[in-house]
């Protein structure tokens, strides 16, 4: 089964998430966290457990606590400890071209995504993870 | 006549006829010679008495060797200033001797280090303004390296000064407005099209399904995300407000009424967590301020102490001014949550940044209330320490209520 980690403080759009993952054909097991700093202490924790890493991130940016920034910052860090090699999206309702730019500047980024996120972008990626 | 131009004639000095000239002067038509002199004297005289601009030369041991009308205009003054110092000066116009020191420290300076110096004076002129010089100073040499005198002029920038501060000031309001444009559009980006985007994907997801239940279910999910895209709307259309409102109306505030305002509107959750509020307005009780504004900061500060309280004790919220010369500093303490300032130092008040995970956190009341402060020319800092609490310090400007 794929693995994916939802980093998102919105409730309604992890919802919609959620639906559209459960209608394609693809058994996943979904882990939510409402902020970065959640998410790091998570995976930080999960490390050498290549079992327990996801295969896809999906972040937000604007979020408490640890923005998306910020968590990129000390994943940036956390990577090469990881042992598994996870594709990282940006999921944003930002639309502001700077944004995009700036997410360039983090290898650990696979792709910039805009809200809201066709079902067919989601097939794409959950089929590009190799089990 | 001046002492410098008795020296040239002596010969002591040759830069201005040369050696041949001199030589002749020992010949029976010095009586003419003279007369060609004292001509040339009164033209260059002129010349430096009509200029424009300030003009005074010294000695090596800064004595006035010649000031010109532009730098000293009355005649009486003029005369008096040739061989004296600028202490011989202030004494005779009564005028305290640091005026004295400033001009001597510049002297050594194009003295010592042998080149031209620069810098701007601003003095009041004798009917109060503000006059702004740009003076510049420097040594002249003799053919044998010896420092002969030295020649310092000034000309009036007032005018200019003024444009470049005006321009200064324009340059700092746009680039603040630039930066709130900025951060505007990305509050905008985030918190107006993230519900709009939760609306539309629900909406495409309820014309997708024929299943009642299933429609209902998203249909109630709507209404939270239409609320929020509302209260966003609201806060975002009142901070735009602040800016615009350029003309506000300060008025007389009493404290304590602004303080019950916050604490009627907050009654029933300073009940439910048994918060405490003291005060201690004994030395500013009343600050002149636009009322709204007043309130909205107070309001806000206190509320943020009750939101972020710790959940192992009853709020404890000691608020306070003081007097700092003509500024009052109000400080609004807690013994709440705290928050981690080395970590969010940078974005502490910026719009949209959250630091604690509580559900009705949007990241506006700060922001709203620095612009609430800097709208007016006060300042708002932070003391904080995670687990213990924080202080909040708002420094208001020229706001004690004037003496009636």
């Amino acid at each position: 089964m794929k693995s994916i980690f939802l980093i998102d403080d919105d409730p309604i759009f992890v919802y919609l998430t959620r639906r559209i993952i459960a209608s394609i054909d693809c058994p996943c097991q979904i882990n939510e966290f409402t902020d970065g700093e959640l998410a790091i202490s998570h995976l930080a924790s999960i490390g050498n457990q290549a079992e327990k890493l996801p295969d896809v991130i999906f972040l937000d940016l604007s979020m408490p606590v640890m923005d998306g920034w910020e968590f990129l910052k000390e994943y940036s860090d956390l990577k090469p400890k990881l042992k598994k090699d996870i594709a990282l999206f940006i999921v944003s309702s930002s639309i502001s071209p700077q944004e995009v730019e700036r997410s360039k500047g983090y290898r650990a980024v696979t792709d910039f995504l805009i809200k809201p996120v066709e079902k067919r972008k989601i097939i794409e990626i959950m089929d590009n993870v190799k089990l | 006549m001046i002492p410098f131009l008795h020296k040239l004639i002596s010969g002591k000095y040759r830069t201005l006829k040369g050696k041949d000239s001199l030589a002749t002067a020992e010949e029976p038509d010095h009586k003419l010679l003279m007369e060609q002199l004292d001509r040339q004297k009164a033209f260059y005289e002129n010349i430096l008495n009509k200029l424009p601009t300030d003009i005074a030369v010294f000695d090596p041991d800064h004595r006035y060797l010649f000031v010109n009308p532009g730098a000293i205009s009355n005649e009486e003054y003029r005369k008096f200033i040739i061989g004296k110092d600028d202490y011989e000066y202030a004494a005779y116009r009564n005028r305290p001797a640091s005026v004295a020191d400033k001009r001597r420290a510049k002297f050594l300076e194009a003295k010592n280090s042998g080149k031209e110096i620069r810098w701007e004076d601003t003095l009041p002129d004798p009917k109060g303004n503000m006059i702004t010089h740009l003076r510049r100073m420097y040594p002249v040499y003799d053919e044998h390296g010896q420092l002969s005198m030295v020649i310092g002029f000034g000309i009036d920038i007032t005018e200019r000064k003024k444009m470049e501060e005006t321009q200064a000031e324009l340059v700092k309001q746009l680039s603040a407005q630039n930066r709130q444009l900025t951060d505007f559009c990305s509050i905008v980006s985030h918190n107006l099209r993230a519900p709009l985007v939760n609306m539309s994907m629900l909406t495409d997801f309820i014309e997708s399904t024929d299943d009642p239940v299933e429609q209902k279910l998203l249909i109630s999910k709507l209404r939270p995300v239409i609320d929020n895209l509302h209260a966003t709307f609201n806060e975002l259309v009142e901070s735009i407000q602040i800016r615009q409102d350029l003309e506000i109306k300060c008025e007389d505030v009493c404290l304590d009424d602004c303080l019950q305002r916050t604490i009627d509107g907050l009654q029933t959750e300073i009940n439910k967590l048994g918060a405490k509020i003291e005060t201690d307005f004994t030395q500013v009780d009343v600050i002149n301020y636009p009322p709204q504004y007043l309130n909205s900061i107070v309001h806000n500060l206190v509320s943020n102490s009750l939101k972020y309280h710790h959940p192992g004790r009853s709020p404890l919220i000691s608020i306070k001014t003081r007097k700092e010369g003509e500024k009052v500093i109000l400080s609004v303490q807690d013994n709440g949550l705290g928050i981690d300032l080395v970590k969010h130092k940078e974005n502490f008040f910026k719009i949209g940044k959250v630091f604690h995970r509580h559900p009705n956190a949007k990241g506006f009341g700060l922001y709203m209330t620095k612009t609430q402060v800097e709208a007016m020319g006060g300042r708002i800092w932070v003391e904080s320490v995670p687990d213990e609490g924080s202080v909040f310090y708002i420094e208001f400007d020229h706001r004690i209520k004037q003496a009636s």
